[in-house]
């Protein structure tokens, strides 16, 4: 465009793809961040929760009389108090209902049953400790499979006769829907004329994000003003806002819902709980402040679980490897009451992602949701919707497969990736995949970790009777599927899943801009201001990054599922379009040229062909709020809904060295190498620090995380003596690389990164973890992949004597 | 978490001693390291209850006992329990069958107790890995506490015989002795971790 760059103010512009330090970390390195539990308001007391130790069982009576007895407590509420205000049930977002408190019965351990409020959390929590509860125990069922037997135990009572559930037919007490996708009859004829088939059963555990901050809120009700505050917990504050306004029938104007610093969300964060019912219900009737805050072991057995997939895969593929047909059962363990954060119309999520990086002409996936007598929630844990339950059934069994054929890992993929030229690519589940380069990053990765090298080690290591170390190598090439999305497809309680921006610029040039979304360790507050600091030129530095107040921020669907930067960021960006075109007809008025004579220069407008003529985005932002040219309103503000098109898929290749001892067990990992595609990248040092973020939680998962239930029901991995988070010591040192391959319908061709780690790295550890046993006929191992399942495979095979 | 005991244990005394004092469950139950029974609702319904304090951990069980069966011939006691922690956080089930069988002299028998347990919530989350241990421990304290007992009931009985110094007398209702029981459960793991070796 004939304008040299200038270097220095592009650098002072610190706009996208700047590796630019995290705003958000002055404040939370130093102890200053403000989390819900911070909050103190006048007059504050505290709530905490009577639960059933049983899984299933009927109360026959609740006493609190010696609760009420004890100084400080102020009162005690139970289904009885909540009925007369109907909020004794509450909907969930899966078009369910749950009991805010048990409603005559429980039906998972933990279950909430009374509510103690006191004026400080010791009393409340000496209160609920004194509540007696009669229960009479009843059997339980915790195995899906087992849930769908004829004369299993009956979950839910309520729900007796109701033969129709939120998506279609009940076929079962236990049964919440059964939902299928793809041709069925066209993919078992793929699989009748198949030269080679493979099967293999997994199961995806029970598993907890387990963020660093627990789920809690401070309801505040003013019962003069009839105003509602809510400090909450919350990855999405407009639509517990909305939902807030359905139960309590106030208003949404009077309500205002404040989602301050999170301490990470990882979808733990999505539904609405119990217990910011109770905190609201109790503020409304006491017209105090009433606090909650979860205690870490309620976090883990109450609070939106993750997973619990048990999955059986099929392949159908020629002799020499290329796929034919997919095919996909699943039974899928909701717990008690259906509270999984889905868009309303996807009961299994995106889990018809499975088909996965590779050209497969058929499919056929059948998915069962059940109840159990386990807590409720569902679709947490850095996933976009059960992806990450679809990526890790297509990696395991493009391995299985691969194993059968004698083919390398790699090879097989190579052989049957979506080739670049074939995208937009339609999957036959329905799918439009964006963009892809699934080959190339392949390829970069096997040269970076000389793969055939890696491989010559492995047989040798084979060919040794006497190595005591078994060497394991994983590869995975996965597909993401983010930016939920179109509304014409996705919704929440019929909301669009759109998202929003506003940007004020401010006189002296610096902006304010507010988005729909919240960040919850995210660095939202970095990175949104570098999109609009290089679509408006507004320099990052003085732009302020507000999200989270219902009160200021417009609408949107909030942060999960990697939709911030796919949905909120191409709203900021078109928000950030729209001032810059408003600042171009000042400017022109200004320097009294046409708006096409202008030329957008970085963080000023310039006079094609005059390059001294500009004025910069400091001066229009001064000159709109004093000289505007006729016709055009003053300030300079715009606001953005963007409806995504479709959604974006992020993809990369990773691969794991791993080695084991076949002693004990133990794993050692030598390699973990991991290429991310996210499309542009904003801030580069935000991505790898997400990257290194979603890799160890992966490792967590896939070496040791589980919520496993005895049969009656108790929940025994529900306290971090049990639950494994990795800390520095275990978690292997991460090397990362990346592609770029912009979306083509995003506005700034971004895609969304942070759950393709977890997604992503996931199976390549169980592909690693398999490979290591391969050559002794393993197809597959499920996690978690700790030492003492390991050693339980090593002494299966006869490996662990001497 | 369900698990099952299987004990036997050595009595000084005679078989109808011991039988006798296993049919009385008020005694039977203040051999109980920290079991009492609060009331009786008739001949074969009791309630009780049982405090066991662990570290900070302090439960109080309450619950029914129920006789559900008493067999002179075999001289076998049928107890079913169920309680719940008056906190609200556990709750506990046993089903036990105890028997008294002849010893290998006249002055002596055997107690033997074969019981399923099931225990939920807090107990069994936080518990589970140590109850085990700990049932085994409660059950040797009963077993002294019985022996004991019988030796006091019937003192004709030469329970010194063997040259063993008279047991403690029983520690009727009060708390399992914490400190005891703590050290008594961390001996156990270490024994087991380093028999298993041993034997493998």
């Amino acid at each position: 465009m004939g304008l040299e760059p200038n270097l220095e103010r592009l650098t002072q512009l610190e706009g996208i793809g700047c590796a630019r330090k995290r705003r958000e970390d002055p404040r939370f390195i130093q102890g200053r961040g403000t989390y819900v539990d911070d909050v103190k308001m006048p007059g504050m007391c505290f709530g905490a929760m009577v639960r059933s130790p049983y899984a299933s069982a009927r109360i026959r009576k609740i006493d609190a009389s010696r609760a009420l007895a004890l100084p400080g407590v102020i009162a005690v509420i139970t289904a009885e108090e909540l009925k007369p205000f109907k909020l004794h049930w509450m909907p969930t977002l899966a078009g369910d209902v749950q009991a805010v408190l048990a409603d005559g019965r429980v039906s998972f351990q933990n279950q909430e049953v009374a509510f103690v409020i006191a004026e400080n959390r010791y009393i409340a929590a000496d209160g609920a400790d004194l509540v007696e509860v009669e229960y009479e125990e009843l059997p339980a069922v915790v195995d899906p499979r087992k849930a769908l037997e004829p004369d299993a135990p009956v979950v839910r009572e309520d729900l007796a006769g109701k033969t129709d559930g939120a998506h279609g037919a009940r076929r079962h007490h236990n049964h919440i829907f059964t939902w299928e996708v793809g041709d069925k009859d066209k993919t078992a004829r793929a699989f009748e004329q198949a030269e080679v088939t493979v099967t293999q059963d997994m199961l995806y555990p029970r598993v907890h994000p387990c963020p660093l901050e627990t789920c809690g809120c401070v309801a505040s009700f003013d019962k003069v003003k009839g105003d509602l505050t809510v400090y909450i917990t919350s990855q999405a504050p407009h639509v517990v806002r909305t939902v807030v306004g359905l139960l309590s029938s106030v208003p949404e104007s009077k309500i205002r819902i404040i989602s301050p610093d999170i301490g990470g969300g990882f979808g733990n964060k999505v539904g609405v709980y119990p217990g910011y019912v109770c905190a609201i219900a109790s503020s409304i009737v006491l017209g105090r402040p009433v606090k909650w805050i979860e205690s870490r072991s309620e976090n883990l057995t109450t609070t939106a679980f993750a997973r619990d997939y048990w999955m059986t895969g099929e392949l159908a593929a020629t002799r020499d490897g290329v796929i034919k047909a997919l095919r996909v059962k699943v039974v899928a363990d909701h717990g008690a009451f259906d509270a999984c954060a889905d868009p309303s119309k996807w009961p299994a999520g995106m889990f018809h992602v499975c088909t996965g990086s590779y050209a497969i002409p058929n499919a056929f996936v059948s998915v069962d949701g059940v109840y159990t007598n386990k807590f409720p929630g569902g679709v947490a844990y850095r996933c976009s919707f059960r992806v990450t339950e679809a990526v890790y059934l297509i990696e395991r069994m493009i391995d299985v497969l691969a194993q059968k054929l004698g083919m390398d890992k790699a090879e097989i993929r190579l052989r049957n990736f979506i080739r670049k030229e074939q995208f937009p690519y339609q999957t036959p589940l329905g799918l439009e995949y964006d963009s892809g380069n699934y080959e190339t990053a392949l390829r970069k990765v096997m040269d970076a970790v000389d793969y055939a090298g890696l491989r010559a080690e492995q047989a040798a290591r084979r060919a040794d009777p006497g190595a005591e170390w078994l060497m394991g190598i994983g590869v995975t090439t996965f597909t993401e599927i983010v930016g939920a999305g179109p509304s014409k497809m996705c919704d929440i309680l019929g909301v669009g899943m759109f998202d929003s921006c506003e940007i004020r610029v401010h006189p002296d040039g610096s902006a304010i801009a507010r988005m729909g979304t919240i960040t919850q360790g995210q660095g939202h507050q970095t990175t949104y201001a570098q999109i609009i600091a290089s679509e408006a030129g507004i320099p990052a530095s003085v732009i302020q990054v507000e999200e989270g107040d219902t009160a200021t921020a417009p609408y949107g669907l909030g942060t999960y599922g990697s939709r911030s930067t796919p949905v909120g960021g191409a709203a900021t960006a078109r928000c950030a379009r729209k001032i810059r075109e408003k600042a171009r007809l000042i400017a022109a008025h200004l320097l009294e040229v046409s708006p096409d004579d202008l030329e957008f220069d970085l963080d000023r407008f310039v006079v094609k062909g005059a390059p001294g003529q500009a004025k910069t985005m400091k001066e229009i932002a001064w000159a709109a709020y004093n000289n505007v040219p006729s016709g055009l309103e003053m300030g300079l503000e715009a606001v953005d809904y963007y409806d995504p098109p479709n959604f974006t898929f992020p993809f990369g290749a990773y691969l794991c060295v791993l080695d084991i001892n076949r002693y004990t067990g133990e794993t050692k990992v030598r390699r973990f190498y991991a290429l991310d595609d996210c499309g542009t990248r904003i801030n580069p040092m935000i991505i790898e620090g997400q990257i290194h973020g979603g890799l160890t939680e992966g490792f967590a998962v896939a070496m040791g995380q589980q919520l496993p239930y005895d049969e009656q029901g108790n929940v025994l991995g529900g306290t971090l003596l049990d639950y494994f988070v990795p800390t520095a010591v275990e978690t292997p040192v991460w090397e990362t690389d990346y592609t770029v391959t912009p979306s083509p319908h995003h506005p700034i061709g971004a895609k969304g990164v942070a759950e393709s780690p977890h997604v992503g790295s996931i199976p390549c550890f169980s592909s690693a973890v398999t490979d290591a046993f391969a050559h002794l006929g393993v197809t597959h191992m499920d996690m978690p992949h700790n030492a003492y399942r390991i050693w339980r495979q090593s002494h299966a095979l006869g490996l662990d004597r001497r | 978490m369900k698990f099952s005991v299987e004990k036997t244990f050595p009595m000084p005394g005679s078989s109808e001693a011991a039988w006798a004092l296993l049919q009385n469950v008020e005694d039977v139950a203040g051999c109980m390291p920290g079991a009492t029974i609060t009331e009786r609702v008739d001949d074969s319904h009791y309630k009780g209850t049982v405090s066991v304090k662990l570290g900070p951990a302090s439960l109080v069980f309450k619950g029914d006992i129920e006789v559900a069966g008493i067999d002179a011939a075999t001289r076998t006691l049928h107890l079913v329990g169920k309680g719940a922690d008056a906190t609200g956080t556990s709750g506990a089930s046993m089903d036990l069958l105890a028997s008294v069988q002849s010893g290998d002299s006249p002055a002596s028998c055997q107690l033997v107790g074969k019981s399923d347990v099931s225990v939920s919530g807090k107990a069994a989350t936080f518990g589970g890995r140590m109850m085990g241990s700990v049932t085994e421990q409660i059950l040797q304290q009963f077993a002294r506490n019985f022996a004991a007992e019988v030796a006091r009931q019937a003192p004709a009985a030469p329970a010194q015989e063997a040259g063993e110094k008279p047991a403690p007398p029983p520690a009727k209702g009060r708390e399992l002795n914490a400190f005891a029981l703590f050290w008594a459960v961390v001996r156990d793991w270490f024994r087991h971790l380093f028999g298993r070796r041993g034997s493998a």
